[in-house]
């Protein structure tokens, strides 16, 4: 080989590792010749968990800028966007702090807004709204347990009976005697709320394992709902025997030899120790699809959608219908 | 006592040789055509195995990081671990324990044998210092063409750690997520520093090997065994050095 | 006999003056750790002579060069060339010593032009074509213009001495040192190469030390003739003056006597 020719080797040699040191520079860097392109946003939160400096901020998932600062502003934590120059955004878009992954990525995301509004000016604040924290909902699930167990238990009190007070048996006695076509009607009834609740818990504890089922929760929560409803008829019911127990009508004794009325109430104690023990898997279940990476992605989504079925559940579900038929059958 | 005395008096004419390379910096330009020689055999001849080992290297990072972070479900940050590993750590140690073993030993042996058959005395007698003549332009080329194959070594295990990551099945991971992660989580500054080491570990190579080659002394056989020494001496200098190059670019570019 | 009639003469390749040098030993001792290799040696040589310094194998005598080169530093005494300080490397620079190694020492990795180019182009002393008439030259002075483009490996052992002994000349040194030049080669290829030391002398006026154990050599070409043995100059003198010895060690020296019956190597074991 000629000087030449090894020259001419050497030299592209060089060029190539030239350029593919400034291709590394330029991908690595974002191409960042000169550093503060575009303009910032401030965008304010009560927390930024994870979110740290060079997060990325999406709109509507398209990367559109970065993280460039995260401060404490008095009362309230602050992350300053850099977002790109020819992106502009509608001044009513909000921005929300999204997890994109169990061990602490984050990003900003930005909605598109409304058309036509005033894009945001450099420097200006944008409006933010909070996603639910995953610890929170985790958070929400535990509680829901023990309300569970708390209904369970007052029930369970008051059909025993407690502290030297007479239990059902004992006043369901009168009762029944008094009262015996009716109380087999309602016994039926109860019966075919708890069978009801007893389905729709079974739905909620397969929810947390499969998310497709997380549509029929919403039928669910319905006929739970309803299941509801037929128990505050059931209250209701409840509150005329009482009254007529109360007032003397009928004899007590026949409600105990009664043997259709006394498997009903068998039934229905065993419907409501199912839900406890269905209650108890399901956590487990809960407590497995943390360290489950393969579910992971799913899990996200579907707990949002717990969450979802949870608010319904706290405000008007059958937990509190049935401690209300409890406590104010006495 | 005695091997340390050997290693202090090692050091010892390193830094001279060094001394002496360097000062003769001025006649480089006039070496113009053994300094593109030294680049052709230093860089250009290097470049396959380069190459072909910093895939595998790639690849196998790939491989062992990706069944182990899928059972943690992090397997998206293969990219950045992969990535990570090479620029900073893998990249330049590699290729500087290639150079030890490819251009080191070729760089002892010539000079071993060119000092036994007495060529470097008769450069001596003409007058024309070895410092000048052999060490100069192989320092000048290493600094040139120690980047070069680094930063190749670098984007060469990249891609092996995407290829594997998208064509192992326990892993498939798409080279858009791999290399999402890879940016997402690396600087310029990580390549550079990279960079930086594999300089030094490169020029380091190359001095040892040439002083340990200019002071062989013997017949023949010694040749071998100055060979074996530069490329143990070569690859101690290179670890131990990394440790504390690491520690000092950590400081520096925090 | 030649003898230099000047100190100077004109250089054919730059037509300029270089004055040969003379070169003196003043009690040079070297050791090896606890061996002596030289046991306070002096001698002088006159500028342009030929001074042959003869003696068995493992007496010191390419040890002895080394130290006149200032390749190596005695261990007391000095070495004055020209009246310099041997080891101090300034001398090298003033004062152009060509050594010519036994083996030849050419530079493998080149050609055998560039082998003798390299001194002219590293100290940039003439253009590229004046030194191409300058390497051209020299190896017409030695015959072997042919071998301009081979490499020393093509190359048999008389060949790369003659071509060792050519790359010195177009260094045009004032004081030029041979080790053994004529060792390992045919009585006739022995004969040629003293020839030519003994005509480049003549014609440059060069200073010569040539260390060899080569009879035919010492007492054809030598103006003066040293004899080291056991690392001690036991004679300096002219040929006429070697031949005429009667000390039993130097006759020993110079005519062996073959004896079966009565071998060398059992005198010594008893």
């Amino acid at each position: 080989m000629n000087n030449a020719q090894q020259t001419a080797r050497v030299g592209l040699f060089f060029l190539l590792g030239l350029a593919l040191v400034w291709v590394t520079f330029e991908t690595l860097s974002d191409g960042k010749l000169f550093k503060d392109r575009g303009y910032t946003v401030v965008a304010g939160f009560d927390d930024l968990r994870q979110l740290k400096i060079g997060d990325e901020v999406r709109m509507a998932g398209v990367k559109i800028g970065s993280v460039e600062k995260t401060r404490l502003a008095g009362r309230r934590a602050e992350a300053v966007l850099r977002i790109d120059p020819d992106v502009q955004i509608a001044g009513d878009a909000s921005a929300t702090i999204v997890m994109s992954g169990l061990i602490g990525s984050n990003y900003i995301g930005i909605d598109l807004g409304t058309r036509g509004t005033a894009p945001l000016q450099p420097g200006a604040e944008i409006h933010t709204s909070v996603t639910p924290d995953i610890n929170a909902i985790m958070t929400q699930l535990g509680n829901l347990g023990s309300k569970f167990d708390s209904a369970l238990g007052t029930l369970g009190d008051s059909l025993k009976g407690k502290d030297g007070q007479p239990g059902l048996f004992q006043k369901l006695d009168t009762l029944v005697g008094e009262n015996g076509s009716k109380i087999t009607a309602t016994m039926t009834n109860l019966q075919e709320v708890t069978a009801k609740l007893n389905k729709g818990e079974g739905t909620m504890g397969k929810l947390i394992n499969d998310p497709k089922l997380h549509d029929d929760l919403l039928a669910t929560v319905d006929e739970i709902k309803s299941a509801a409803t037929q128990a505050k008829t059931f209250v209701a019911d409840a509150q005329t025997i009482i009254d007529q127990v109360k007032s003397g009508k009928g004899p007590l004794g026949t409600l105990v030899f009664d043997e259709t009325t006394a498997n009903n109430l068998k039934a229905t104690v065993k419907n409501v120790r199912d839900v406890s023990d269905k209650l108890a898997r399901g956590e487990g279940t809960l407590g497995k699809l943390i360290n489950d990476d393969s579910l992971y992605l799913s899990a996200q989504g579907t707990l949002k959608k717990a969450d979802r079925a949870l608010d319904g559940l706290d405000d008007t579900g059958p937990i509190n219908a049935l401690g209300t038929v409890a406590k104010s059958l006495f | 006592m005695k091997q340390i005395t050997a290693i202090l008096v090692g050091f010892g004419s390193t830094i001279q040789l060094l001394v002496r390379a360097l000062s003769y910096t001025a006649t480089l330009p006039r070496q113009w055509a053994r300094f593109i020689e030294q680049c052709y055999l230093i860089g250009y001849t290097t470049l396959p195995i380069v190459a072909i080992l910093s895939f595998f290297i790639g690849s196998v990072l790939a491989l062992q990081a990706g069944y182990s972070m899928a059972d943690f479900g992090a397997k998206e940050f293969i990219g950045t671990l992969v990535g990570l590993s090479m620029a900073r750590e893998l990249g330049p140690v590699m290729v500087a324990i290639l150079v030890a073993g490819r251009v080191g030993s070729a760089i002892a042996a010539e000079l071993a044998s060119m000092k036994v058959y007495q060529e470097i005395d008769v450069l001596e007698t003409m007058n024309i210092p070895p410092a000048r003549m052999l060490v100069l332009p192989r320092l000048a080329a290493i600094l040139v063409m120690m980047p070069v194959l680094a930063i190749i070594a670098d984007l060469v295990g990249w891609y092996g750690g995407a290829i594997v990551a998208k064509y192992t099945h326990a892993i498939a991971i798409d080279p858009e997520t791999y290399f999402a992660a890879l940016r997402h989580f690396m600087k310029f500054k990580d390549v550079v520093n990279g960079l930086m080491k594999a300089e030094v570990f490169g020029f380091g190579v190359v001095l040892v090997s040439c002083n340990i080659g200019l002071n062989t002394s013997g017949g023949p056989r010694e040749v071998g065994a100055s060979v074996t020494k530069a490329v143990v001496v070569s690859l101690i200098l290179i670890l131990v050095a990394d440790y504390f190059i690491t520690d000092v670019l950590q400081q520096i570019f925090p | 006999m030649p003898s230099p009639s000047s100190s100077a003469t004109r250089n054919p390749f730059t037509e300029a003056e270089t004055p040969a040098v003379g070169v003196a030993l003043e009690h040079l001792v070297k050791d090896f750790g606890s061996h002596k290799v030289l046991k306070d040696v002096s001698f002088a040589v006159s500028p342009g002579e030929i001074f042959v310094l003869m003696g068995p194998s493992g007496s010191g005598k390419s040890v002895l060069l080394k130290q006149i080169v200032g390749l190596e530093a005695p261990t007391s005494g000095r070495v004055l060339v020209d009246g310099r300080d041997a080891i101090d490397p300034a001398t090298r620079e003033q004062v152009r010593m060509a050594l010519v190694f036994q083996s030849g020492a050419l530079f493998n990795s080149l050609s055998v032009y560039d082998n003798l180019a390299l001194y002219p182009r590293e100290h940039r002393v003439a253009s590229e074509a004046a030194i191409r008439e300058k390497v051209m030259r020299a190896l017409q002075i030695i015959s072997l213009e042919d071998t301009a483009d081979k490499f020393p490996s093509e190359l048999s052992g008389g060949m790369k001495k003659r071509v060792a002994i050519a790359r010195a000349l177009v260094m045009e040194p004032q004081l030029m040192l041979y080790d053994e030049p004529t060792s390992e080669l045919d009585p006739v290829t022995s004969a040629s190469i003293s020839e030519i030391i003994a005509t480049l002398r003549e014609e440059y006026h060069v200073t010569t030390i040539v260390v060899s154990h080569d009879r035919d050599l010492a007492l054809n070409i030598a103006d003066c003739i040293g004899l080291l043995i056991g690392g001690e100059l036991i004679f300096n003198g002219t040929p006429a003056e070697l031949r005429a010895s009667k000390d039993p060690v130097i006759t020993d020296f110079l005519n062996p006597k073959i004896d079966l019956k009565n071998p060398r190597f059992k005198k010594l074991a008893t």
